[in-house]
């Protein structure tokens, strides 16, 4: 079915949704334990499981959209709260499609909240941007003191009918707060699909997708730069590492020829940042 | 006439800026990508004047110099720079080309450059290029739109001098290069300013990061 079709046999509760989702995790009983959930239509969460021997108390909770994607109009929030010593991992197990947002373009919002000693993993499979989806988002990620936090997110576009139209616009804003409820961080950007198509692509000729990611913590609980880039070269992305603004963390850039390998570029990200802020080698995430 | 030899003696590259040691990622890019063709460094400059130059550097300016009388304000417009700007060579860059341009600035006599070198030296601002321009240029009597102009001359010629000096291509094919972007440079100065600073360079921001840990450097970034 083409997507188009699909999001018009969905009728008119298909496009322009308001909703709002929430997480909150805490620590208890030696597991970070899924306090409040609110997850309305479109969302569609799992139960957390707890997928690594050496800290079970790392929460792992998969997140999907039930719908099909984003549409017209949509406006989807999500909310989560990983509260004093708590571990989470919030991830999905496919791409998200935007569709033609025709004129009213989606927004998404999400704010992450992280109590003292708490981490928390956000790492969702990329947005897959259609011809003629323009999308807002914007993310909040705030930090107590000690809280280590991975984010990572990745932009791939398509055409279904093959005939190379591009997607509209992603505008992207994403705040990183200190304890003190300082904006250490603002990575904001805009870009048009036709401004990555071809061989005067922004990103370089062949490129597929790009990404962006965060790892945020005490620098002794980070990463090194240098092992992150040799991570993504093995994955066939290409990639750089550097020291985040006001000491807050890493910060990483990726560009690559599809969205599978930020897919797995991100792995290696959750994988690198879990050995570094919590001490172990994560299972890997099953898709 | 005075305005625009104000803002041609602050583009012209023997004023003491301290651009010269920054490529703004070009020598990163071409040891990533190997030889940079004529064509594909034309685009690359014009994706970073676009993505870059007009939506953050220029924004930051123009803010800058509408307060620069207000010192307060300009550090937290400064403060937003440096938070805004992801790839660190680049944030560095930002603020040693600054510190150099306080400097010249302080040591001629344009007017508030002391007092703000001064907040440099003790930590309050961070002196970055693109707010150090807005402030510096106010005070040595360029108008807003020559500051505009002057800036993005300075980005464009800044990419253009270091191709030269890295070998990618000839000083002529350079200034064509120049020649025909220019167009780009005075339809982006005179657009409507963004209601936030914000960029898009991927490429070169990569290309900046892996060359920071680079053994063989001719640049800084």
């Amino acid at each position: 079915m083409r997507p188009a079709t699909y999001s018009e046999g969905m009728g008119p509760s298909a496009a322009g949704r308001r909703r709002a989702a929430e997480l909150v995790f805490a620590q208890g009983g030696g597991r970070s334990a899924l306090i409040r959930q609110i997850a309305p239509y479109p969302f569609h969460i799992t139960r957390p499981f707890a997928l690594d021997a050496e800290r079970a108390d790392l929460a792992t909770l998969y997140l999907q959209s039930a719908s099909g994607g984003i549409y017209r109009g949509d406006e989807l929030s999500l909310r989560i709260d990983v509260r004093d010593g708590a571990l989470a991992h919030v991830t999905s197990q496919a791409a998200t499609v935007v569709h033609d947002t025709g004129a009213r373009p989606a927004s998404q919002h999400t704010v992450l909240r992280l109590g003292r000693e708490a981490f928390t993993a956000l790492t969702l499979d990329p947005l897959i941007l259609f011809p003629g989806a323009e999308l807002d988002t914007r993310t909040e990620i705030h930090l107590a003191e000690g809280a280590c936090a991975i984010f990572a997110e990745g932009v791939a576009w398509h055409d279904y009918s093959g005939e190379g139209r591009p997607f509209g616009r992603l505008s992207s804003e994403t705040l990183v707060f200190d304890g003190g409820d300082r904006t250490a961080v603002i990575d904001r950007a805009t870009i048009t699909g036709a401004e990555l198509a071809g061989a005067a692509s922004i990103l370089g000729a062949g490129a597929g997708a790009f990404g962006s990611a965060l790892l945020l913590g005490p620098t002794e609980r980070l990463p090194e730069a240098a092992a992150i880039e040799d991570m993504l070269d093995r994955t066939g992305c290409l990639g750089g590492a550097c020291a985040a603004p006001n000491d807050m963390g890493i910060s990483v850039r990726m560009i690559a020829p599809n969205g599978g390998q930020i897919v797995r570029a991100v792995e290696g990200l959750f994988s690198l940042g879990v050995e570094r802020m919590l001490g172990f080698e994560p299972a890997r995430r099953r898709k | 006439m005075i305005g625009q030899l104000l803002a041609i003696w602050q583009a012209d590259t023997a004023f003491p800026s301290g651009g010269f040691a920054f490529s703004n990622g070009l020598e990163g890019l071409a040891a990533l990508s190997g030889p940079i063709d004529e064509m594909e460094l034309e685009n690359v400059v014009a994706n970073a004047l676009r993505r870059r130059w007009a939506s953050a550097d220029r924004v930051a300016l123009a803010r800058a110099y509408r307060v620069a009388d207000d010192l307060d304000r300009v550090e937290a417009i400064d403060r937003e720079v440096e938070a805004s700007t992801l790839a660190e060579p680049f944030r560095l860059g930002s603020r040693r080309n600054g510190a150099s341009l306080i400097a010249a600035h302080a040591r001629i006599g344009t007017p508030g450059a002391r007092e703000f070198q001064g907040r440099v030296r003790q930590g309050r601002a961070l002196g970055h290029l693109p707010v150090a321009q807005g402030v510096l240029w106010r005070g040595a009597g360029l108008d807003a739109a020559s500051a505009m102009l002057a800036s993005g001359y300075v980005a464009l010629s800044g990419f253009t001098t270091a191709a030269v000096r890295l070998g990618l291509l000839g000083a002529v094919s350079a200034q064509g290069i120049v020649r025909r972007l220019l167009p780009l440079l005075a339809e982006l100065a005179a657009a409507p300013l963004p209601s936030r600073i914000e960029s898009f360079s991927p490429r070169l921001d990569i290309a900046a990061m892996r060359h920071a840990r680079g053994e063989v450097r001719l640049f800084s970034n």
